[in-house]
């Protein structure tokens, strides 16, 4: 039975056992290689997408449970890295690999929605379902700090 | 591929490693042949020019996170004198052209260096003689810039693209002259990496993200005791699942040709028996496994346990071992000490752990296989699949993808062999997936190890005995065999310190037998060896009463140069100075901190670099907490190439450390690893990270050094010698736990 979600704004209906990670659903079925896998078990963070705004692991969320929901995924956030947190990350010079930064940039961008200007407790509570295994992770507390900034910056601007 | 490095070279921890690797010149002529010779300037294997200015420069090292895709190009465009902005940096398929491609050891920029500027230069010089040739002007009245020449005396300037032309046709020098160091404008600038827009869009394409045209996915049932095999197998049952394409038995065969291993007789590095399930989608494969059930033959090694290797390493600690280095007379000189201490250190089993489970993926087809592989070592990819398929190297082609870490693991060539041979047996392009608990369960693991220490001070506190004797599964026999020397054989260095600088000292070594896989894990045995040198050293200086870090300078001596003899090179006591002393400055060593909080310093010099680190702690003993705040280090890595990499490196190396100090532990129970993902191997978390890693890169314009590795080693130590400095307990074993903050 086809089930259907919003992907990154466009609707897409995909025909698979209901009990399908989206995570596979994704990289297997729709070729959206953006988002990893990394352990299977919610552990690690690398398959971070956003459901509806929040920040899940879709690795053990079936493609089910995703029905009639908005889906985002790194690929949705820019492919000119434009977001304000992908921009952070580049200042920064934060990925090393680069395999685990897909899940740190959505928990990141999930982080910011909810707090806006987080203090190194918040970012530690909130990132600390992300697993970098090359260790960026002062990098990363700067960057998000640093898309703090640019975010109110913006809000600024526009206000 | 005839191996340009040599084992020990790989290891390279050596104390020595200061010395520069011998290396042979590698710059084939007009290898890439453009395919319009009108369309662009191809001098040489590493790079190109277009019409357009837009200059190509190949990366022929892995890129594991380490910013090879950053560091060497910077090589070649710092004497190409281009435009780093016009660089576009393209990853080299495994080719001869392009030399050794193997990444391991810290190796990658130490070996690149000479090559990849004589490449640049060669074609900078090459477009300046096109430039004096379209002027009638001789050479020396010319020079190049950001990608142009220019004549200075008649102001006249072309750009690379208006040269492109000319300078095809002309012979690039074979010894082309290369810029003094004081004319770098983009070597020792911090610099960006080149691939950062593609790992923050999900573009980046990682070994997992390989999409071949009708491809399965291959998820593999491992037996569970290395080196047991298949007996049988429902392969009917599976076969019938949804998505289900083909159940296969993948037999283990021996991985030849890592980096210069002999692969001798007892050698046992094979890849594992498995049933392989063959399906439609990664989630069906791995579902349908789940319903795979299989007979095992476990083999000779199904009672081995943690326990039992600790036992055995115990035991043979406890009797004399081969002798790896002896100066003076250490018995003599314990026996008359006015003071002696001793300790043992232990060490557990550890996994690599990378972010991307292994992967590969291969396509066999009309006799030839194509591989997509995330590989630290491309060469013995191919000439492992060469060996498993049985076809000439000629008929294997290797595309390297983006590696989403390597630290070792990748240097280990069984998913590619998996792959391959799947791709094979299934008549489909195949892509072998590890979930992670394949990946945990199935690595080649750092050593347990077992240390015994022993020293004698004199009446002044001087350290002037000093023995040392360790015990481990050994890597050297498990890839070369068991007919290699006790020597070659041990998992130690003959030059770690303190070892030329106490009178009486002996180093021993003991090989304990064990059936577990093992492996390079960054840093490779200094990763444990430095835990307990370090350790033990700290413990002498308190015993002596003597601060750590005077009793480090004070040991070295005077800054002067050794000379090691027998062609071994010197060992230069200042840079180990300079950096030891680097990091107390920075770190406010000696002055007090705050709420109890304490430093620890370690130390480790290797694959041409010299490392110290002061690491700031806190605990609560009753809770049996603790908590890095702060990490200095201080590196000399001889001329930094990209000062922001070697930053990064190091504040990954550092967090690599805390997770072996803090975390991580493989344990066995009848053979079999007990951990299967990061729940019960657990690796540092964001929120156990210090809040800062301040890197103190010392400036230097000797021969540039590693530097993924050598920032490893120091840090659990640093942290164990700072526990004891804010607690007294002193911590002999690795992972840290609640319990070793509290026991006397």
């Amino acid at each position: 039975m086809a089930i259907s979600f919003t992907l990154n704004g466009t609707a897409k209906s995909v025909d698979v056992s209901p009990d399908m990670p989206l995570l596979w659903v994704l990289r297997d079925t729709l070729n959206m290689t953006g988002t990893k896998f990394g352990c299977g078990m919610a552990l690690c963070g690398a398959c971070t997408v956003h459901i509806n705004g929040e920040a899940t692991r879709s690795c053990i969320t079936p493609i089910s449970s995703v029905a009639g929901k908005k889906v985002t995924t790194i690929e949705g956030l820019s492919a000119d890295g434009s977001h304000p947190v992908q921009q952070a990350w580049m200042e920064e010079d934060v990925p090393q690999c680069g395999y685990c930064q897909s899940g740190q940039i959505m928990s990141a961008v999930a982080l910011l929605s909810k707090k806006p200007n987080p203090t190194d407790s918040d970012i530690d509570d909130f990132m600390s379902g992300n697993i970098c295994r090359c260790g960026t992770y002062q990098r990363i507390r700067k960057a998000i700090h640093r898309a703090a900034s640019m975010q109110a910056g913006k809000a600024k601007s526009a206000a | 591929m005839p191996s340009t490095v040599t084992r020990r070279a790989f290891l390279g921890a050596s104390a020595a490693a200061g010395a520069s690797l011998v290396v042979p010149f590698y710059l084939p002529g007009k290898s890439r042949a453009p395919k319009n010779p009108a369309s662009s300037f191809s001098p040489n294997a590493w790079l190109d020019i277009s019409s357009d200015g837009s200059v190509r420069i190949w990366c022929g090292k892995s890129e594991i996170g380490q910013g090879v895709r950053t560091s060497l190009p910077m090589i070649v465009a710092e004497e190409l004198c281009c435009d780093w902005r016009s660089v576009q940096v393209v990853e080299a398929d495994l080719d001869a052209k392009y030399g050794e491609q193997l990444t391991g050891g810290s190796l990658s920029v130490r070996t690149s260096y000479d090559n990849l500027r004589k490449a640049g230069a060669a074609a900078r010089e090459t477009l300046i003689s096109a430039a004096a040739v379209e002027w009638n002007v001789v050479h020396s009245e010319c020079h190049a810039a950001n990608g142009s020449v220019t004549h200075t005396a008649t102001a006249r300037s072309l750009p690379y693209a208006q040269l492109i032309l000319s300078a095809a046709r002309l012979e690039p020098p074979a010894n082309p002259a290369l810029k003094k160091p004081e004319e770098f404008r983009l070597i020792g600038k911090p610099t960006l990496r080149t691939d950062t827009l593609q790992k923050v869009n999900g573009s980046a394409l990682f070994g997992m993200d390989v999409r071949v045209p009708g491809m399965w996915i291959a998820s593999v049932e491992r037996c569970p005791v290395y080196g047991g095999t298949v007996r049988k197998f429902n392969a009917e049952k599976v076969r019938a699942l949804p998505g289900v394409r083909a159940v296969i038995e993948v037999k283990p065969l021996h991985l030849t040709h890592q980096f210069g291993e002999t692969s001798g007789p007892g050698s046992r590095n094979y890849s594992c028996a498995g049933v392989a399930v063959l399906a439609n989608s990664t989630w069906a494969a791995i579902e349908a496994r789940k319903s795979l059930e299989v007979e095992w033959d476990e083999g000779n090694w199904a009672q081995e346990s943690t326990r039992s290797l600790r036992e055995k390493m115990a035991q043979l600690t406890s009797l004399p071992a081969a002798t790896i280095r002896s100066d003076g007379d250490f018995e003599k000189a314990h026996a008359t000490a006015a003071k002696t201490i001793a300790a043992v250190y232990e060490l557990p089993f550890l996994a690599h752990a990378t972010m991307e489970p292994m992967n590969c993926t291969a396509h066999f087809h009309d006799g030839e296989c194509e591989l997509w592989a995330p590989t630290q070592v491309p060469g013995a990819a191919a000439e492992s699949v060469r060996t498993a398929l049985g076809i000439p190297r000629e008929k294997i082609k290797l595309h390297i993808t983006f590696i989403g870490g390597g630290f070792g693991r990748r240097l280990i060539q069984d998913y590619a062999v998996e792959a391959a041979l799947l791709s094979r047996d299934a008549g489909a392009p195949v892509q072998v997936v590890w979930t992670r608990e394949d990946d945990i369960r199935h690595d080649f693991y750092r050593p347990a190890a077992h240390h015994v220490f022993r020293a004698g001070f004199d009446a002044r506190g001087n350290l002037i005995a000093w023995s040392h004797r360790a015990c481990s599964p050994s890597i050297e026999t498990f890839y070369n065999g068991t007919g290699i020397s006790p020597q070659a054989s041990a998992q130690v260095d003959t030059l770690d310190f303190p070892a030329p600088f106490i009178p009486n000292f002996r180093l021993e070594f003991a090989v304990a037998e064990s059936g577990m896989p093992l492996g390079y894990w960054r840093s490779v045995d200094s990763s444990g060896n430095q835990f307990a040198l370090s350790g033990f050293f700290d413990e002498a200086a308190h015993a002596a009463g003597r601060d750590p870090v005077e009793f480090l300078l004070a040991t070295l001596g005077p800054a002067r140069k050794i000379d090691l003899g027998q062609n071994r090179g010197t060992l230069d006591v200042m840079r180990r100075r300079r950096v030891i002393e680097l990091a107390a400055e920075k770190s406010g060593w000696g002055k007090p901190l705050p709420g109890g909080a304490a430093r620890g310093i370690g130390i480790g010099f290797g694959w041409g670099s010299f490392v110290a680190q002061v690491v700031e702690v806190s605990c609560n003993p009753s809770r049996g907490s603790i908590r890095v705040h702060r990490v200095v280090c201080a590196i000399d890595c001889g001329l930094a190439i990209n000062p922001l990499g070697v930053e990064a490196q190091m504040q990954s190396a550092v967090n690599f450390g805390l997770a072996q100090a803090l975390k991580s532990e493989i344990t066995v129970s009848n053979g079999r690893v007990n951990q299967s993902n990061f729940h019960d191997y657990e690796v540092l978390r964001l929120s156990d990270a210090p809040a800062a890693i301040d890197v103190h890169i010392v400036p230097s314009t000797e021969a540039p050094g590693g530097c993924g590795e050598p920032g490893v080693p120091p840090t659990a130590p640093a942290v164990g010698n700072a526990i004891f400095a804010a607690t007294g307990k002193r911590i002999r074993r690795l992972p840290i736990r609640a319990a070793d903050l509290r026991s006397p």
